[in-house]
C-alpha cells in the first residue's frame, strides 16, 4: 500500500475503518493523511457523527386505523 | 419485565403495534410492507406461543420474531434487485483531491454539531436523507448502523461480498453526509 493516500482513498479508508480492522499499513497511511489534511479530518469526524445520529434515530410513525383493524382481524382469525 | 409467562394476544396490537411498526418501517421504508411484517409477526407469534417461556418480556419476544421476519424479507427482496450502474466518483479530481470548485468538500459543521440531536427538524431531515438512498445502499446501511450487525452478518443477509458491502456503505455514507450538510449544517 502506498503510504501517500489521495483524499479519495482516505475517505474510502475512513469509511472502511468503521466496518473492519485496518491493516497496520492502512492505519499508518490514513493517520498520516489525516494529520496533513483538514478536509479529510473533518470528513472522518462527520462519519462518526452520522453513526451517532443513526444510533439515536427513532421515528414516531404509528399504524393507520385501517392497518390496525386489518391486523386485529388477522389475529382473531388465527387464534 | 421478565417473568410473565402469560401472553395477551388480544392486547398485542394496542400495546405493541406501533412500536413494531416503527421498528419495521425504519428498516423497510415502506408502510405497506411494514404493516404486513407486523401482521406476520403477530400471526407467527400466535402459532409459536407454546414456545414462550417468559424469559423475556412479551415485547422483546415479539420484536425478536419481527427481526427474523425482517431479515427474511430483506434477503428475499435483495435477491430480486437489479444491479445499480457504477457511479462515478464526482467529489474528487482525477488526482484524488477534493474537488473544491463544486462545493462538495466537507464543510465545517461547527463545534456543537450534536446540538442538532435536540431538534425535531433535524431528525426529519435525517429521515428524508435516508429515504433518498437507493434501496441497496439503504438496506446495507440500516442493517449495519441501526442494528449494529457485524459486517459478515450483513453480507450474509444481503448475499454480497465484504468488498461489495464496503462500497455500498461508503457510498451510503458519502451521500448521507452530503445530504445532511446541504440540508441542515450548511443552510
Amino acid at each position: 500500500m502506498n503510504l501517500l493516500l489521495s483524499c479519495r482513498e482516505a475517505t474510502r479508508l475512513s469509511s472502511e475503518a468503521m466496518d473492519r480492522p485496518l491493516t497496520w499499513s492502512e492505519r499508518m497511511a490514513l493517520r498520516f493523511h489525516l494529520v496533513l489534511c483538514a478536509l479529510c479530518r473533518r470528513y472522518a469526524r462527520q462519519l462518526g457523527f452520522l453513526r451517532e445520529a443513526l444510533h439515536r434515530h427513532e421515528n414516531d410513525a404509528v399504524l393507520s386505523a385501517p392497518a390496525r383493524a386489518r391486523i386485529e382481524q388477522a389475529i382473531r382469525e388465527a387464534t | 419485565m421478565a417473568g410473565e409467562t402469560q401472553l395477551n394476544p388480544e392486547r398485542w396490537v394496542a400495546e405493541h403495534g406501533d412500536i413494531l411498526f416503527r421498528y419495521a418501517l425504519a428498516r423497510v421504508r415502506n408502510a405497506t410492507v411494514a404493516e404486513d411484517l407486523v401482521q406476520e409477526t403477530f400471526v407467527g407469534a400466535l402459532k409459536a406461543r407454546e414456545g414462550f417461556r417468559g424469559q423475556s418480556s412479551e415485547r422483546s419476544w415479539l420484536v425478536g420474531i419481527l427481526k427474523h421476519k425482517l431479515i427474511d424479507h430483506i434477503r428475499r427482496s435483495s435477491r430480486e434487485q437489479l444491479q445499480d450502474p457504477a457511479e462515478p466518483d464526482t467529489a474528487f479530481e482525477d488526482d484524488g483531491h477534493w474537488r473544491m470548485a463544486a462545493g462538495v468538500a466537507p464543510k465545517d459543521w461547527g463545534d456543537d454539531a450534536a446540538a442538532a440531536f435536540e431538534r425535531r427538524e433535524f431528525w426529519e431531515t435525517l429521515q428524508r436523507c435516508l429515504d433518498k438512498l437507493p434501496d441497496r445502499h439503504a438496506r446495507a446501511f440500516v442493517l449495519r448502523e441501526m442494528d449494529d450487525l457485524p459486517g459478515e452478518e450483513v453480507c450474509k443477509v444481503l448475499d454480497v461480498t465484504p468488498t461489495n458491502l464496503w462500497v455500498l456503505l461508503h457510498r451510503a455514507r458519502t451521500q448521507l453526509r452530503r445530504c445532511l450538510e446541504m440540508n441542515w449544517f450548511a443552510k
